[in-house]
């Protein structure tokens, strides 16, 4: 029954993840997870010092801990699941030694909490690094995603000589574009080292690390429904080795704020004496143990977080955080604001259309960890997709139809005239011109050659021009953050029309390419080359326009 | 509204679509089941009928498609635009040309292309899927990974000795290329031969390091078409290929087994760039011809101008 329960919850928890894509139909929240998971919220609000609406969902889960105890743990969580499935395959056969006294190691996850909290006080959201939800969805992505997605074409292509040889041709042409990932290892290492501290004990993970479980432990003890062991009970001990979380106890006792109802126990009992009656009186029943934390271990753990919190923002990026060369998605708060929101569940780059957007290692320094930004040599931002902003679910960047999305300018495209082949070897190339959605590259005549330029006011930083520059290396034509639009409220409709930029894809302005011979101008017709055109000319001159002849 | 203009000689019909405007044709009465004399069709008219109509003067698809077939056809689907945008074919005259097609016995009908964003957004907005929803054994298939793909040698290239093509393509019978008319920064215009570039891996190289005219010529040697269907309904007039740019309404499909003849005479149809262009003035064009691959002048041939 509860198995069933957690296989339904990952199965949705996957479903969901899968969904996240640029079809996501704006009525379904794909990160409902993540929106539920108070922890997340809490620390945003504390850390961004502003409210997110979105984490009012974790109300939700506040008031069912309230009320029902610490259900989350044994039923909803993904992580949980993951953990209880893969207990028997992988620890199945081991002895694992029960560890005795354990209370110090429980503490760990307190600490764990109070240390995130105090640093969101501090104003440096660190929660991300050991939330069980943005890192488990964070796992999927980088992890787990590419190498299945790269497992089913493996599959594919193995069955694709059947698929033809029958003409099955739905199979035999299918194949999904292979998502990749910059820190999918370390990702996938942290997820391995939580799975493997399972050796250790059963659920090591919630029993001593997990700050989310820390948070709802604090609030169990006053669920309706506690775990109660009859009078005659003879202290057989099967209760207390079944417990995956270690709250069962001696003679009847129960570790209120460790017991996630999960009712294992109900099942091992030799003589059906624990039951969890929905008592209105269970609140003066049975024993509740308080997290074991001395005055002391508080305020070290306070002064702890703060400390970390403030040391993490005390580094050369802060203040140069507008001065950074990252291009963030589109709809991205300002740098400092989305920095402490970003939860860093890495569900944008999942759902991103051109898989352009990629996590960050150290170029933001530690506050920035796996923060999305756009690789461009790599993958352009698609105008016609607004993805990232529909599934964040701390709105770290913003959900806006597409009319608002074209107008939230990313940066600038910017030529580099050392090493663009029209500008530095008089090489004939308008791919930057020809692929721009905007015609934003027009073509001014210099030094006898039409060379390319961009109208900053036109480009909107989308990026095709850089990933598609045939230069080999480095683009010649490169989106830089000049001129992004980042705002935590308001239209960035209204605010491009104040800057009066111009997004509207226009007519082509390229009918130069008829009226004189490709990019060449004959010297006669030189009207503002001035008097510096005069380099020979460095091919002969063709006859007529591009494409065309006489 | 279609004009009779009886007894309009050949010359003075060049002359006058040579204006760029919208021109509707003679609708001589012609006998259905004449024997395939026209080198070119050109019907005015919407595109299903217009395309039909086309494809039965030229003796009708049984002529090209055969029972138990493999259809490859080829429109210009790469930019994830509607048909408004007129950088793609209308989507009527792929679903009209792809049910002719399973009506001459095709067993199978690929409708491919190598696009130039992302493939689920034009496989969504160009239309076809879509349009080609109710017919059976008809696949609309974007092509984004090498593995699609076979090198073939090119034994009469210039500047290209080899090129990477979708074995589709290769393994088929009968290719069929459904261009949209529209220009082209690069190339001038881009009509059925500069459409084969959809059909090949890489094209990034025959902007950055061949001659693309030659290395266009090069490719037409080894893709033959055995008919081509030229979507004029709109013309893309400037701002192409992705567009937008302006757009010319010559509201005709122009058909013929002659892929270069096809281009020729779509280059006169519309002022690209806002002036007048013959299809010799189109340097890939010329240099297809002279490798022997198809008539560009099309004042000898036998046209057939009708409306549907």
């Amino acid at each position: 029954m509860r198995a069933a329960i957690q296989a339904l919850s990952l199965l949705l928890f996957t479903l969901l993840f899968a969904l996240a894509n640029y079809r996501l139909p704006d009525w379904l929240p794909a990160d409902i997870y993540l929106r539920l998971d108070p922890l997340l919220g809490l620390s945003a609000i504390l850390a961004g010092r502003t409210w997110v609406p979105r984490a009012a969902w974790g109300l939700v889960l506040l008031v069912a801990t309230l009320l029902l105890g610490r259900f989350f743990c044994s039923y909803v969580c993904p992580l949980g699941a993951i953990l209880d499935f893969l207990d028997r395959p992988l620890f199945g056969r081991v002895k694992r030694r029960t560890l005795e006294s354990d209370a110090a190691l429980r503490n760990v996850k307190h600490v764990v909490l109070i240390l995130f909290v105090a640093a969101a006080m501090a104003g440096s959201s660190l929660v991300y690094l050991l939330d069980p939800i943005a890192l488990l969805t964070r796992t999927f992505t980088f992890a787990l995603f590419p190498p299945f997605v790269g497992l089913v074409n493996l599959v594919l292509d193995a069955v694709r000589p059947v698929a033809e040889a029958m003409r099955w041709m739905r199979i035999a042409t299918l194949s999904y574009a292979q998502p990749v990932f910059y820190m999918s290892l370390v990702t996938f290492l942290i997820f391995a080292g939580i799975v493997a501290l399972g050796r250790l004990v059963p659920r090591f993970w919630c029993r001593y690390l997990c700050p989310l479980g820390a948070l709802l432990s604090l609030l169990s003890p006053l669920g309706r429904l506690r775990r109660t062991v009859g009078p005659e009970c003879p202290a057989c001990g099967v209760c207390q080795n079944a417990c995956p979380m270690g709250a069962a106890l001696d003679e009847g006792g129960t570790r209120v704020a460790e017991c996630i109802q999960c009712r294992t126990c109900v099942a091992a009992c030799p003589q059906d004496l624990v039951t969890f009656p929905a008592s209105p009186h269970a609140l003066a029943t049975g024993t509740s143990e308080r997290p074991d934390l001395s005055r002391r271990g508080f305020l070290y753990s306070v002064a702890g977080g703060a400390g970390l919190g403030f040391a993490v923002q005390q580094s050369p990026f802060t203040p140069l955080q507008n001065k950074q060369q990252l291009i963030r998605p589109p709809g991205a708060l300002p740098e400092n604001e989305f920095l402490t929101t970003c939860i860093r569940c890495g569900e944008c780059m999942k759902s991103c259309l051109t898989n352009t957007l990629q996590p960050t290692l150290w170029e933001s320094g530690l506050a920035g960890l796996w923060t999305p930004k756009l690789d461009m040599r790599f993958a352009a931002c698609e105008q016609e997709c607004n993805v990232c902003g529909k599934v964040c679910p701390t709105q770290a960047i913003r959900s806006l139809d597409l009319e608002e999305k074209t107008h939230a300018k990313l940066g600038t495209a910017v030529l580099k005239k050392e090493t663009c082949l029209v500008w530095a070897q008089d090489k004939l190339c308008l791919i930057c011109d020809e692929i721009c959605p905007y015609d934003a590259i027009v073509f001014r005549t210099i030094d006898g050659f039409r060379r390319p330029f961009v109208i900053a006011s036109r480009c909107n930083g989308c990026g095709y021009c850089e990933q598609r520059c045939p230069v080999e290396g480095d683009s010649a034509v490169v989106v830089v953050p000049i001129g992004q639009i980042r705002l935590s409220t308001g239209s960035y409709v209204t605010e491009a029309k104040k800057l009066q930029l111009d997004f509207k894809p226009n007519p082509g302005d390229d009918q130069f390419i008829l009226k004189s011979e490709g990019l060449r101008v004959e010297p006669k017709k030189h009207e503002t080359a001035g008097p510096q055109a005069k380099r020979p000319p460095a091919r002969p001159a063709a006859k007529k326009p591009k494409g065309f002849l006489p | 509204m279609p004009k009779d203009r009886t007894g309009l000689s050949r010359r003075d019909f060049l002359k006058t679509t040579s204006t760029g405007l919208a021109v509707s044709f003679a609708s001589r009465s012609l006998p259905v089941s004449a024997a395939p004399d026209y080198d070119l069709a050109v019907i005015s008219g919407n595109q299903a009928a217009a395309t039909r109509k086309a494809v039965e003067a030229l003796g009708g698809m049984s002529r090209f498609v055969q029972k138990g077939h493999r259809v490859v056809l080829k429109p210009n689907m790469s930019f994830a635009s509607g048909p408004e945008r007129a950088s793609n074919t209308h989507p009527a005259v792929v679903h009209t040309v792809a049910q002719m097609c399973l009506e001459a016995g095709a067993d199978e009908v690929m409708i491919v292309d190598n696009p130039l964003q992302s493939a689920e957004l034009c496989l969504r907005r160009a239309g076809v899927v879509e349009a080609c929803k109710g017919l059976k054994n008809t696949y609309v298939q974007m092509f984004t990974d090498r593995k699609f793909y076979r090198e073939v040698k090119i034994p009469q290239g210039k500047v290209l000795d080899r090129v990477e093509v979708i074995k589709e393509v290769l393994d088929s019978q009968v290719l069929i290329c459904l261009p949209q008319a529209k220009s082209h920064s690069n190339t001038g215009i881009s009509m059925g031969i500069k459409g084969l570039m959809g059909l090949i891996w890489d094209r990034w190289s025959f902007h950055s390091r061949y001659n693309i005219n030659e290395a266009l010529a090069d490719l037409a040697t080894v893709l033959r078409p055995k008919l081509t269907i030229l979507d004029a309904t709109r013309a893309l007039t400037t701002g192409g290929p992705g567009g937008p740019g302006e757009i010319v309404k010559p509201n005709l499909v122009i058909a013929g087994t002659d892929p270069i003849a096809v281009d020729s005479f779509g280059v006169s149809v519309a002022p690209w760039y806002g002036q007048q262009f013959k299809g010799r003035q189109v340097e890939h064009l010329l240099a297809a011809s002279q490798r022997g691959l198809g008539k560009i002048d099309v004042q000898s041939l036998n046209i057939l101008r009708a409306s549907a």
